[in-house]
């Protein structure tokens, strides 16, 4: 993790998580930073699956939210998807007033996401695998 | 967005020393602040500089009343619904009317009027 970085990357597997290291508060203020430095690192890995984890950010604001839909853009645009893992129950609340619980896959502690994440996906290739089979049939 | 930032930080101290918001519990107060605060500075001054942001508190019996005021062209809160999932502005606002007692905006005076009761800056349930 690169000096006065607020998102360290770890690759686990076919996932990469990105752990918001902002000193527990995403706002206005570092927004900008928070958002330029995710999409640098999507754009560069195609069909990226990330996931960002929340467990050290205790506050957010709409600011956030707006740059969370810009990754989310991002990571479509290169075959990818993003999820998000352990928001505290105010930032839960967010997602839920503003309806964005609809919009993103949002999971609970990091691990159980980490779990249910590669789940999703070897179930979304098998899918993928049973299409091929019948089309080529 | 530092002088946002030092504005923010200076409200949310006046509204737990008057005892408006418990210490530890000011997470929508924040929200409700730096909601009105970027809106003003965005959406009602344009970012310009040279236009200014003035935020108040004060007390109406068992009421806090916040006003910010900024110099842009004015707007009515009710007339903002939540935006499309994909749309990416326009959440500020609408977190503001869930979480205090009440929201409007005065074009005359070009202010954002937030209401709350003590340690009742909260989501509304439902």
């Amino acid at each position: 993790m690169s000096e006065g970085a607020l998102v360290e990357f770890i690759e686990r597997g076919a996932i990469t998580v990105g752990e918001v290291h902002a000193g527990s508060v995403l706002d206005a203020l570092n927004v900008s930073q928070f958002g330029q430095e995710v999409v640098t690192y999507v754009k560069q890995r195609q069909g990226v699956r990330l996931l960002l984890d929340f467990h050290r950010v205790e506050y957010l604001s709409s600011a956030v939210l707006t740059e969370l839909l810009r990754i989310n853009q991002t990571c479509k645009e290169v075959g990818g998807d993003l999820r998000l893992c352990a928001l505290n129950d105010d930032i839960r609340k967010v997602f839920e007033i503003t309806n964005l619980d609809k919009m993103f896959t949002i999971y609970g502690e990091h691990d159980d996401a980490i779990l249910k994440y590669a789940r999703a996906l070897s179930i979304e290739a098998q899918e993928d695998a049973w299409s091929n089979v019948q089309r080529d049939a | 967005m530092e002088a946002l930032g030092v504005a923010l930080k200076s409200a949310l101290r006046a509204l737990v020393e008057r005892g408006w918001v418990e210490s530890g519990q000011t997470f929508y107060a924040q929200l409700c602040l730096e909601e009105a605060l970027v809106n003003a500075v965005d959406h009602g001054n344009e970012r310009d500089p040279s236009k200014r942001v003035r935020i108040e508190i004060s007390e109406e019996g068992d009421t806090c009343v916040i006003r910010v005021y900024d110099q842009g062209g004015g707007f009515s809160p009710s007339d903002i619904h939540l935006p499309e999932l994909e749309q990416m502005n326009g959440r500020g606002i609408c977190l503001i009317r869930y979480c205090m007692e009440a929201v409007a905006y005065d074009n005359e005076t070009n202010c954002l009027e937030m209401r709350m009761r003590r340690n009742a800056a909260c989501p509304k349930e439902g």
